[in-house]
């Protein structure tokens, strides 16, 4: 009997694992090299455009050079550019002059909470309503699911962005229409994911803050929600209804499950699988979607000060910024990819052979 | 008294222009015990019938028929969920492809466990997981798997073909069905496979008395397992009766045409001569000739042909031709 014992099991998704870590090691490293490229690609020297000292003496220039190896190779150019990054060092931003390690890190966390947080809103609504539609196949639901998903996936942001200010901040005056949180509270920078901070901070009015921050939240996590879940709908939905199709649902009918016992028990699980694999590539999409509207609710993230650093012709800042956003991306990635390993047993297998 | 008896079941697909007929007032009677060949080309609605029986047919598919009894019971009589409730309890079926039919991210002890009839269980609610485990392991012993530990952890992936069927008729034993609908339970199977399969159903039908309708685009593979045979062509009733009547004389061109192209019957044909064939291949469903369907490839093919014949009955010999060729036989 060919029945592979679970020992085996566990090597392969160590090997998967690893797999997707080499993967992120050597898309990081092309990255990495865009990016050294683009400080010869920019106007202006070089060496300026990497360290964005735009006004130092030539003696600190020269050091710099030094240190940059200026004279050697391009080969060796590049490692001590690598060396630089590896030590944190990105360089000084060509308009605040403040280094772009402490930028960054001051402001990605706003980031990583407006696009995780506007993620799960749109997994948690689209990919059940998807599911509804697919259910409904065919009838009055799923034309009216449809016809929502394709409206909001058609909606420019910045537009929506800028009527859900005017109606719900503006005329409505329900929520705020910029902003992380209110200038009233003051709260201890510890993680930088606000919600997090505040719930760790020890002010008496705690639970005041963590209103008016999740207050402060609901209408970007919205604009930037949109636009995803209208895609996981429609994932949702052609995954659930490919499901519903495969032998395994009729044979579990002819077993004499009810219909909701098919659904929840084998069509849910296996449509959910399908789904995740594709919501790592919406990611990037989510991040796109959430630089424009940190402009619109002026969100003190990284996509918001990266756009900022494009109009100022801030090029150190542009390759940081550039390197910082595309990392987290991957990170989420391979997040999700070993989320699918985990829930799909299949994912886990050798690739080739059996 | 019959287990099942089926009249004039028709399968029609609603088309823009005019319905399909893909299977085309078909008849099946089996008696309890029996082991039942359903034999066809594939394209011959064979599938299509067993899973008209079973009620698993998309929406697409229209099922009509003049009589649906099952033991004595007027199926067409009842509403949609009393019938799914008395075959669901009464008939399982088992596919082709096993490891399809399996839900590829459950492993296989969840998948027996819900099968297991909840009314089978006995004792209070915390009792009743330990029971359902030994129901599912019980059942894998039944089918010939002894590694039950292994065997329960594992996704349907990580076993074979064989092993895939023998858990999917594990979970068909286990509403202790009157009637097992094995539709090619062994295509795409090796030969040592295919032969443990069909003994195993031989062996549940002899120790259980239970009903067995096999379906088989092999007509010499089946007779070796079957009592009675009923034979298909293009969504059209051929012929029925018992093996050795359909195998060694068969009244229908047809039947005669896939007798004579096995190599087995024919031992007396001398080497490297060719086999005998119907010219043309099985029409497609938008295209299918009036009357009887074998018609343009029949070789006994007359004018009369383009009505479709009426079911003759010889000695519970069934035929649908005008021109059986009954008196070839003496």
């Amino acid at each position: 009997m060919a029945l592979i014992l679970t020992g085996l099991q566990k090597t392969n998704m160590l090997i998967f694992t690893l797999r997707r870590f080499s993967l992120f090691f050597f898309t990081l490293l092309l990255l990495t090299m865009l990016s050294f490229s683009l400080s010869f690609l920019f106007p202006g020297e070089q060496l300026i455009n990497l360290t964005g000292q735009i006004s130092a003496s030539p003696e600190q220039l020269a050091v710099l050079a030094d240190e940059y190896q200026q004279q050697s190779g391009l080969l060796s150019q590049y490692v001590s550019y690598l060396k630089h990054l590896f030590q944190g060092d990105m360089g000084y931003s060509m308009t605040s002059h403040l280094p772009i390690s402490s930028e960054v890190l001051n402001r990605l966390p706003a980031t990583v909470e407006l696009a995780c947080v506007a993620l799960l809103v749109a997994m948690f609504v689209g990919i059940p309503v998807g599911f509804c539609a697919a259910i409904y196949h065919r009838k009055a639901p799923d034309n009216l699911i449809l016809t929502i998903a394709m409206i909001g996936y058609s909606i420019p942001v910045f537009w929506l962005g800028i009527l859900a200010i005017l109606v719900f901040s503006i005329q409505l005056g329900w929520f705020p229409s910029s902003g992380q949180i209110s200038l009233l509270f003051e709260i201890q920078h510890v993680t930088g994911l606000q919600l997090i901070d505040i719930l760790l901070s020890d002010s008496p009015y705690k639970w005041q803050a963590f209103q008016d921050a999740t207050r402060h939240l609901i209408l970007p996590v919205i604009v930037v929600a949109l636009a995803p879940a209208t895609i996981f709908m429609r994932l949702a939905r052609s995954a659930m209804l490919e499901v519903l199709d495969t032998h395994y649902i009729k044979a579990a009918k002819a077993k004499g499950l009810t219909f909701s016992q098919i659904i929840y028990r084998h069509a849910m699980r296996n449509a959910i699988i399908k789904v995740i694999r594709d919501i790592g590539l919406q990611f990037a999409n989510l991040i796109t979607i959430a630089m424009v509207t940190e402009v619109i609710f002026s969100w003190p993230g990284i996509g918001s000060w990266l756009i900022e650093s494009i109009y100022q012709r801030d090029y150190t800042a542009i390759q940081g910024g550039l390197i910082v956003l595309s990392s987290f991306i991957f990170i989420v990635h391979i997040i999700i990819d070993l989320v699918y390993a985990a829930l799909n047993p299949l994912a886990r297998e050798p690739r080739h052979g059996t | 008294m019959n287990l099942i008896d089926i009249r004039n079941l028709s399968i029609k697909l609603q088309t823009s222009t005019k319905p399909i007929f893909a299977v085309d007032r078909v008849n099946l009677t089996m008696k309890e015990g029996e082991v039942r060949g359903l034999v066809g080309e594939s394209g011959s609605g064979k599938s299509l019938l067993a899973q008209a029986i079973v009620g698993v047919l998309d929406e697409k598919w229209e099922v009509d028929a003049d009589r649906f009894h099952w033991r004595g019971n007027d199926l067409m009589r009842l509403s949609a969920e009393e019938r799914k409730a008395i075959i669901s309890k009464d008939v399982a079926m088992i596919f082709q492809e096993p490891m399809a039919c399996l839900d590829p991210t459950t492993t296989i002890g969840e998948q027996l466990e819900e099968a297991v009839d909840v009314e089978q269980l006995s004792g209070y609610f915390w009792q009743k997981r330990q029971q359902r485990k030994l129901a599912a392991i019980t059942l894998l012993h039944k089918v010939g798997i002894k590694q039950h530990e292994v065997c329960v952890k594992s996704f349907p992936h990580q076993l074979t073909d064989a092993l895939c069927q023998r858990v999917m008729i594990a979970m068909a034993l286990a509403r202790r069905p009157m009637l097992l609908i094995a539709d090619e339970p062994t295509a795409s199977m090796e030969s040592t496979n295919q032969g443990q399969i069909f003994r195993l159903l031989a062996s549940l039908n002899q120790l259980k008395n239970m009903s067995i309708l096999l379906i088989s685009h092999d007509l010499e593979n089946v007779t070796h397992w079957t009592n009675t045979i009923t034979v298909m062509y293009s969504g059209q009733f051929v012929e029925a009766g018992t093996t050795e009547q359909i195998f060694n004389q068969p009244y229908h061109p047809y039947t005669r045409a896939l007798v004579d192209s096995s190599p087995k019957a024919n031992r007396m044909i001398p080497n490297k001569s060719r086999l005998m064939t119907l010219p043309g291949s099985i029409p497609t469903l938008q295209h299918l000739p009036i009357g009887c369907r074998l018609g343009p490839r029949c070789p006994r093919a007359q004018q009369k042909c383009v009505h479709a014949p009426k079911i003759k009955n010889f000695h519970s010999h069934q035929v649908s031709c005008h021109f059986p060729l009954k008196d070839n036989y003496s």
